[in-house]
């Protein structure tokens, strides 16, 4: 069965790098380019992982998990943060928002590939 | 609304006051400076490297990376302590620092300068790395205003963030260092690797 990842990044760079690397690896990808789009489209894209950024216009990633892990359908699907920022004090945050995880950025796809494994059940 | 705050990664620097009134602020390789202060101005010098200056007319704040290469290549080992040498790294964390500041995606303008091929007999690396930003330019949908890249010579830019103005000068005799110069001391945080909650 095809897994679907969404990604959720302001970046088309971004997202185009991840839709490589993971269309590479055999999972569908839904592509956001914040968290208000993200909401709006979660339903229709039904992911099985969301991959998001944290700094982004309109609704930043840490209010993206909050509203995800808020949602009835999605209150369990697990999130992984992929950013440049690395600082204890925002990775805290994320956790207490309910993130699974946290990759900084820049990833290296293979590496990517094997996170993904570990927390998609 | 623009933040009149001056950073060189993240960190506040207030620069030299010299006789043109301005303050003037180095960037070094790898490093990345943004600004929201009219009496800035921020100065490069460029080989094979390329700095992009990008600057948001409407918030009055603008930024300059001076990035090595453009993408780290297939399994090499980045971390946050070299991440910023490449240039899909170093574009994202000036774009962030600008944000944080007051611009906006949707407004950024930008300028390309440096890509020189210097060292005869090298690979491209300066021709890789103009082709890289302005791909990346192209893919943000960032309009670029002004493009100086390639030839065999050395650059000296000079980027006023706040006001979107900049100028470069060939330099002929400029001593442009092959490896990184050296840079404070900051985490190494290695990239990639999943933390898990």
């Amino acid at each position: 069965m095809t897994r679907t990842i969404m990604t959720v990044d302001d970046s088309p760079s971004m997202r185009a790098l991840l839709q490589h690397a993971l269309a590479g690896e055999g999972y569908r990808v839904a592509s956001a380019e914040d968290g208000v789009d993200a909401l709006e489209r979660i339903d229709a894209a039904s992911p099985d992982l969301v991959i998001t950024d944290i700094n982004m216009p309109r609704m930043d990633g840490f209010e993206l998990i909050e509203a995800v892990r808020g949602h009835s359908r999605w209150n369990n699907v697990p999130i992984l943060v992929l950013s440049t920022e690395f600082s204890d004090d925002k990775k805290q945050r994320a956790r207490r928002a309910g993130a699974t995880g946290w990759i900084v950025k820049p990833f290296d796809p293979v590496k990517l590939s094997a996170a993904i494994r570990r927390v998609l059940v | 609304m623009r933040v009149a705050i001056t950073q060189v990664d993240g960190v506040p620097r207030r620069g030299n006051r010299r006789a043109d009134g301005l303050r003037h602020i180095g960037v070094i390789q790898g490093e990345r400076g943004v600004s929201g202060e009219d009496d800035v101005m921020f100065t490069t010098i460029l080989g094979s490297c390329v700095a992009a200056c990008l600057f948001d007319p409407d918030a009055q704040v603008g930024g300059i990376n001076h990035f090595l290469l453009a993408e780290p290549q297939p399994g090499q080992r980045v971390d946050t302590a070299t991440a910023h040498r490449y240039g899909v790294h170093a574009m994202e964390l000036l774009i962030n620092d600008m944000l944080r500041l007051g611009a906006r995606r949707d407004r950024l303008r930008a300028h390309l300068y440096g890509g020189a091929n210097i060292l005869a007999g090298m690979r491209s690396i300066g021709s890789d790395n103009g082709a890289f930003a302005t791909r990346f330019l192209a893919q943000e949908h960032i309009p670029l205003i002004l493009s100086d890249l390639g030839g065999r010579s050395a650059r000296r830019v000079d980027f006023r963030p706040a006001l979107g103005r900049s100028r470069a000068r060939l330099v002929v005799d400029a001593v442009v260092a092959a490896s990184p110069s050296p840079r404070p001391a900051t985490p190494a945080v290695v990239s990639g690797e999943l933390d898990l909650f």
